[in-house]
């Protein structure tokens, strides 16, 4: 066996590289058979219904026909969601919704991390409190949070009004302005213990040492912050702003029982749309078009997400 | 590519409408049915006048000991239901499976908001159940794409005469009968007397008319700072359609001509003069007064139940099973609550559902049906026919009928109103007479496949539309109108 980082071990690398990709495979057959049966379960999960919505996004599906006996219109549902009002309203809900939720729920995250990284009593029980919104069923907090915002008998509205702060409860989510930032506020408190316990892990990776020795140049805590604890954390920061940002965009759960993406399509993000599109009203074609652009989006994401874990993972390596 | 699909659309609309004027004859939708002879008192005569022995009836159309298995989706009892249906929904099925010992039944309840969902994506995948209970706007859209098999009551030993002609009427498609009605019903109008009483209203009456509406609940917000009257316009939920259609209806409009005696389903009229009408008066209760509860965007009728039970909200329109509803959640209240709630109970008071400007009175015609699918749609790809008869032959009974329908609704078979267990509902729930008295006014939602989504998503998104500013009144009424065009045409968004 060669040893990994030699030089013999790196002249080999460089000549597998040299050769095409099916010989490189031929090379290591007994591998793949090893991963064979995983990547048969991959192909039938995932990429079967990859190709199927891909085909699909190039039919019409009246309500009166069945999906066998669709209609094949070519690139007209992407023409028509183009063309669409709606579409436009959809898609800019959705980045502010994606952007909001992951700023707003990274950063929280980021200040609770801060917080607990420090030793001081109670730093246990504060730390799986705060962990709570996280682990609980977002079906769950999402009718608890309908009910805190009811616009007619919500607890919000009962304490201002009991306090003698508003005359009527506030309209949070039966108003069209309101009704985004207010499922942000839901989601952000829901998202930001992730957040929190990622950046707690990348606290971890700070060494102490450089701290004090920061300390004794002189640096305060904002520029030990800035120069020694910030740069640290720059890897999983990366990876923990993009996983939020894939899981805001793909949101489903919260908007669709608060609101339904009402009212009148307000709160509507893409993947309430293409739901209400495909089972509320069968336009599959269209909802497949819809998914197709989505899935672009999100491998767009997923190609900066594996990149900054490769970039991570060389940086260990040193 | 449209016009294909448009000329489909409209040959099945006219040949829909064909059917439906068929069926249809003066003064509602009544032959053989006379519906105006349904009045309380006609229905008071003939309760407690005949016995029936479901067990054997249904003997004749699947022996008692017959083998087999059974799957079954059904719209169940949800939130909003009293207790009272709850234990009749218990005690069907174990009647059933003592009836049937060796019927082996799967059944799954499913809220009326999930169905459809659950069932045409199921069907997408061939898993659907053998037997479903749709609510009666979903049965032509599964027709008509060819999942269910032909089914009209003789099939289980009953007739097509013993069933509401506009309840047969959601079952036809293309001249063929897919399924049977369980039940049916049409909704009537409840309100607080004593809210009525303290906002300086006659305490006995309810409002006249549409316009009265709007003007009593401006006055019982303005009077009393509560909500007037129990708006609802949540999208994706049944309720909304069946309490803004009577309204689009009473002042003259609606979505096709499907308010008329012989409907053709050929215009829309959702962007007439009548139709913005009817929504400027939603408009008028939700934005210039502010009189209607604020979640009514949100929220459904079983968020308003508790509103009127705390003596939070005036009027609304409602099933006869609200009385029942209001006394099982009095029992649930603790405290000074139950006094309250009692108070609100004791002044609750049942009308006719009001009129539109020139006396016109309508109600949706609602219900639910049963239906066998093909057995190439069905998980495992077979179909117990014998079984499926015998579980249909089962709930469409006089019995069962009534039982299964006896606080909310009514028995789909007419046979039901005959029975003893209608006798003493009349004596049980409370202000039954009344909504019986708005049968005649009942309007079939259009028998389109196309039904499920215009009354869904559409009506709801364009009353949202106008009453959140988002669009003008005229501008809310045009783009729906415009929406069913295209839905009609075969697509678009």
């Amino acid at each position: 066996m060669t040893a990994v980082g030699s030089p013999a071990d790196s002249a080999c690398r460089k000549n597998v590289q040299r050769t095409g990709i099916l010989r490189q495979a031929w090379i290591n057959r007994s591998d793949y058979l090893y991963v064979l049966p995983s990547i048969g379960v991959m192909l039938v999960v995932i990429a079967y219904p990859i190709y199927y919505t891909i085909e699909l996004s190039f039919f019409n599906t009246p309500p009166s026909l069945q999906l066998r006996d669709k209609i094949f219109v070519g690139l007209d549902n992407y023409g028509l969601i183009l063309q669409s009002n709606v579409f436009w309203r959809v898609t800019l809900n959705t980045i502010i919704w994606t952007v909001a939720s992951t700023f707003f729920a990274f950063f929280l995250g980021l200040g609770a991390a801060l917080a607990l990284h420090r030793e001081f009593f109670g730093r246990g029980v504060l730390r799986a409190i705060l962990i709570i919104p996280w682990v609980i069923s977002a079906v769950a907090a999402s009718y608890i949070w309908k009910w805190i915002y009811h616009s007619d008998f919500g607890v919000i509205g009962a304490v201002l009004v009991g306090l003698g702060l508003a005359d009527r409860p506030p309209n949070f989510i039966d108003n069209v302005n309101t009704v985004l930032p207010s499922l942000i506020v839901v989601n952000v408190w829901r998202e930001f213990p992730f957040a929190m316990i990622m950046l707690m892990a990348g606290l971890q990776t700070v060494p102490d040492q450089l701290l004090r020795a920061a300390t004794v140049d002189g640096a305060g805590p904002w520029q030990r912050f800035w120069h020694v604890t910030f740069p640290h954390l720059k890897g999983v920061s990366t990876v923990t702003i993009l996983l939020l940002a894939v899981a805001n965009f793909n949101s489903f759960i919260i908007p669709w029982i608060m609101t339904g993406g009402g009212p009148s399509n307000a709160s509507h993000i893409w993947i309430t749309h293409i739901y209400e599109l495909a089972f509320g009203r069968q336009r599959w074609g269209v909802a497949s078009a819809y998914s197709v652009l989505l899935f672009l989006i999100v491998m767009t994401f997923g190609y900066f997400y594996v990149r900054a874990l490769s970039g991570s993972e060389r940086k260990a390596r040193g | 590519m449209t016009c294909i699909a448009l000329g489909r659309a409209i040959g099945r609309g006219v040949s829909a409408a064909a059917i439906t004027a068929s069926l249809i004859s003066a003064p509602a939708f009544g032959a053989p049915v006379d519906l105006n002879k349904w009045s309380p008192e006609y229905v008071r005569s003939i309760a407690g006048t005949e016995e029936f022995d479901t067990a054997a009836d249904c003997g004749k159309v699947t022996p008692l000991d017959y083998k087999g298995r059974l799957t079954f989706w059904y719209q169940g009892v949800f939130e909003g239901d009293p207790d009272l249906l709850r234990q009749y929904y218990k005690d069907f099925f174990e009647a059933f499976r003592k009836t049937y010992p060796n019927i082996e039944l799967e059944e799954q309840a499913l809220t009326y908001n999930d169905l459809l969902d659950k069932f045409r994506t199921a069907l997408l995948g061939n898993a659907g159940p053998m037997v479903v209970r749709l609510q009666i706007l979903g049965g032509v859209e599964f027709a008509s794409k060819g999942y269910l098999q032909e089914l009209k009551p003789e099939d289980v030993g009953y007739s097509t005469d013993d069933f509401w002609p506009g309840a047969m009427k959601s079952d036809i498609w293309e001249g063929k009968t897919y399924g049977i009605p369980t039940n049916n019903e049409t909704m009537a109008f409840i309100w607080n007397a004593d809210v009525f009483k303290r906002a300086g209203l006659d305490p006995e009456k309810a409002p006249a008319t549409w316009d009265d509406v709007v003007k009593y609940s401006k006055q019982i917000h303005d009077k009393l700072g509560i909500a007037g009257y129990g708006l609802v316009a949540r999208k994706n939920a049944g309720n909304t359609p069946y309490r803004f259609m009577p309204q689009l209806w009473g002042y003259g409009g609606g979505v096709f001509d499907e308010a008329t005696e012989s409907p053709t389903y050929k215009q829309v009229e959702l962007n007439s003069p009548a139709s913005k009408q009817a929504l400027q008066a939603s408009y008028d209760m939700y934005v210039r007064d502010k009189s209607v509860p604020v979640s009514a965007l949100t929220n459904q009728q079983a968020d308003n139940q508790p509103l009127f039970l705390a003596g939070q909200l005036g009027m609304m329109i409602s099933h006869p099973s609200d009385y029942n509803v209001m006394l099982d959640l009095q029992k649930k209240a603790t405290g000074g609550d139950q006094a309250k709630a009692q108070t609100v109970i004791d002044n609750m008071r049942y009308g006719l559902i009001p009129t539109g400007p020139d006396g016109r009175r309508a109600v949706v015609f609602g219900g639910s049906n049963i239906h066998i699918l093909k057995p190439e749609y069905v998980d495992g790809g077979k179909v117990d026919e014998a079984a499926a008869k015998a579980l249909i032959c089962f709930w469409a009974s006089p019995e069962w009928s009534l039982k299964m329908a006896y606080a909310g609704s009514n028995p789909g078979n007419l046979n039901g109103f005959k029975t003893k267990w209608m006798k003493e509902r009349l004596d049980n729930i409370k202000f039954l007479d009344v909504t019986t008295s708005m049968l005649p006014y009942g309007v079939p939602f259009p028998a389109l496949p196309e039904t499920p989504e215009i009354m869904n998503i559409v009506i709801p998104d364009m009353l949202q539309n106008a009453l959140t500013g988002a669009m003008t009144v005229d501008e809310a009424a045009e783009d729906a109108a415009k929406k069913v065009e295209e839905i009609m045409g075969g697509g678009k968004l």
